[in-house]
């Protein structure tokens, strides 16, 4: 071991022949400078985005409910997060004797972490007129960002997974399941249904997709053209978030906690942290790709630059993002949560076939040279032919559901006869 | 010298989590009880083990999400470069853009009919 390590260091040396012997901690810190403060300033917003998250819904949960919500931490109950925080660090940090230690702590750490790298990639702001110490994207530039966006959230679902088997917990060993086969399930018509936008735009590069719309217009965001694939990206964003209507990973009433019901202090907060960045990321992506990111005609234009444009732009996008996340928040109470067999059938018998339609549609439109705006009337088409369907077969499941019944009921009787 | 900001990003949400977990660690009150450590059923004593064997179908979903997903990274390359718009050189060049629309119409035949077959075999039938 002890001859080992002059040899390390006689490599390490060669390594870096060219690197003068004055490369300080001080120059190493100052050359990463743009990037820790974007980093320092995304972590930030986002943490205090996330607690003051979860102070709205539950006051939005209180006021459809009737109730009144968070109220007694500081005015108007406006600390509670605070609060919140404090006692996550400061209560108990259980961990059962039955769980498989390593992976039970490993766990969290994968979920908070894979959710929260999938923001690198996202420009969460004006990227071509940022200040110059300061970019508004942690990542610069990639030219896979939804590749990269979409590879990193299926790696989230080892930690549900890990969290599940690590617990030695039957609620928690049923909810990952459930979890793992949702996440992947969904995962399909995510990434089908940007193939469009892909192709439209032939990148994809977040940034590029957004300079797409912005310099086209009002008129170029691609909901106009893709309106279905944005109802699909949507439906599939949020089952990979596990948040209601398909929480189904953590039904209260059947699983209890679901895979983390042994978890309890910060590392049940990370799993909530995870939970709460995906919701924000999904609403940026969903923003950035189908409503035109920081543009609005009038408002925020391209082209413009200074310090007054750039906070303009940086409002539209961050009310745009709010504006989802108020849905999301909103569907929350208004849906009941999916049957798991309904969830499953909605991703693989209604999802992927109309977003694989939706890809044939635009590549046909393409290749052919027609106006983009048949993918408008496509669209509209497919979904109310899949709403036609799916009420038909209902109809179907109804009519054979209650001649069950009847015949159920007449059974004994016809017996009798 | 300037690291790659993705690797800068990866070390600090390393560092985040990993002082958040230290610091919940040291700082909480800990108090072992031999009902603490059970597994948590409700308040019931536990009754066997949590690993059992679980339902065949959760396998078959993942072989199709597996056919599913990598069909899907083979799109990508081409959704990006089969219609790019005018004036970047680096797609599909245009005499060849029929012969790729049809290769890519057999393609997504040949998923559809994959599609089709796992459907009337009744994978995406839960129960």
């Amino acid at each position: 071991m002890s001859s080992m390590i002059p040899t390390l260091m006689t490599l390490a040396a060669d390594a870096v022949p060219a690197a003068p012997a004055a490369v300080s901690v001080v120059d190493l810190v100052k050359a990463q400078l743009p990037t820790l403060i974007t980093i320092g300033a995304a972590l930030g917003a986002v943490l205090g985005a996330v607690s003051y998250l979860i102070y709205v819904e539950r006051k939005l949960a209180a006021f459809m409910q009737d109730r009144i919500g968070p109220n007694r931490v500081g005015p108007w109950g406006l600390l509670q997060p605070i609060a919140d925080g404090a006692k996550f660090i400061l209560k108990e940090d259980v961990i059962p004797a039955y769980v498989d230690r390593a992976l039970f702590l490993l766990a969290p750490c994968i979920a908070a972490l894979t959710t929260m790298l999938a923001f690198a990639v996202v420009p969460f702001g004006p990227v071509d007129n940022a200040p110059s110490f300061h970019r508004f994207v942690i990542v610069p530039n990639v030219d896979i960002g939804i590749v990269f966006i979409f590879a990193i959230g299926s790696l989230a679902v080892y930690g549900i997974i890990l969290g599940g088997w690590a617990s030695n917990n039957k609620y928690s060993a049923l909810g990952s399941l459930r979890a793992s086969a949702q996440v992947i399930s969904y995962e399909i018509p995510l990434g089908m249904s940007v193939l469009g936008i892909a192709l439209l735009g032939g990148t994809l590069n977040l940034e590029k997709i957004l300079m797409n719309q912005a310099i086209g217009g009002i008129g170029s965001w691609y909901f106009w053209t893709q309106p279905l694939a944005c109802l699909i990206f949507f439906v599939a964003a949020l089952a990979e978030s596990n948040r209601l209507p398909f929480d189904l990973v953590e039904c209260e009433q059947e699983l209890v906690g679901g895979f983390h019901t042994e978890y309890s202090s910060m590392k049940f907060a990370l799993f909530f942290l995870a939970e709460y960045t995906h919701v924000i990321t999904i609403s940026f992506l969903t923003v950035i790709l189908f409503f035109g990111g920081w543009h609005f005609p009038g408002i925020a234009e391209p082209g413009t630059a200074g310090f007054g444009p750039m906070l303009l732009k940086l409002g539209v996008l961050m009310s745009k993002v709010f504006a989802v996340i108020i849905v999301i928040m909103l569907l929350r109470w208004t849906i009941p949560r999916f049957r798991f067999d309904q969830l499953m059938g909605l991703a693989w018998k209604v999802l992927i076939p109309l977003s694989m339609a939706n890809v044939v549609a635009v590549m046909t439109v393409l290749q052919f040279g027609w106006s983009t705006w048949w993918l408008t009337l496509t669209s509209v088409g497919l979904f109310m032919a899949a709403g036609f369907i799916g009420v038909q077969q209902a109809q179907v499941a109804l009519n054979q559901g209650t001649r069950r019944a009847k015949s159920k009921d007449h059974g004994p009787v016809a017996h009798a006869h | 010298m300037e690291i790659p900001p993705l690797l800068v990003y990866v070390g600090a949400l390393i560092g985040f989590v990993v002082t958040n977990m230290i610091l919940t660690h040291v700082i909480g009150p800990r108090k072992k009880t031999a009902v603490k450590d059970m597994p948590y059923e409700s308040g019931m004593d536990p009754v066997g083990d949590a690993r059992q064997p679980f339902d065949v179908k959760f396998y078959l979903v993942a072989i199709l999400f597996l056919v599913f997903d990598v069909e899907l990274l083979f799109l990508y390359p081409w959704a990006v470069s089969a219609y790019l718009p005018e004036g970047q050189a680096s797609g599909i060049p245009a005499e060849l853009r029929g012969t790729v629309f049809g290769v890519m119409l057999v393609f997504m035949a040949t998923l559809v009919i994959a599609y089709a077959y796992a459907w009337k075999k009744g994978v995406f039938k839960w129960r």
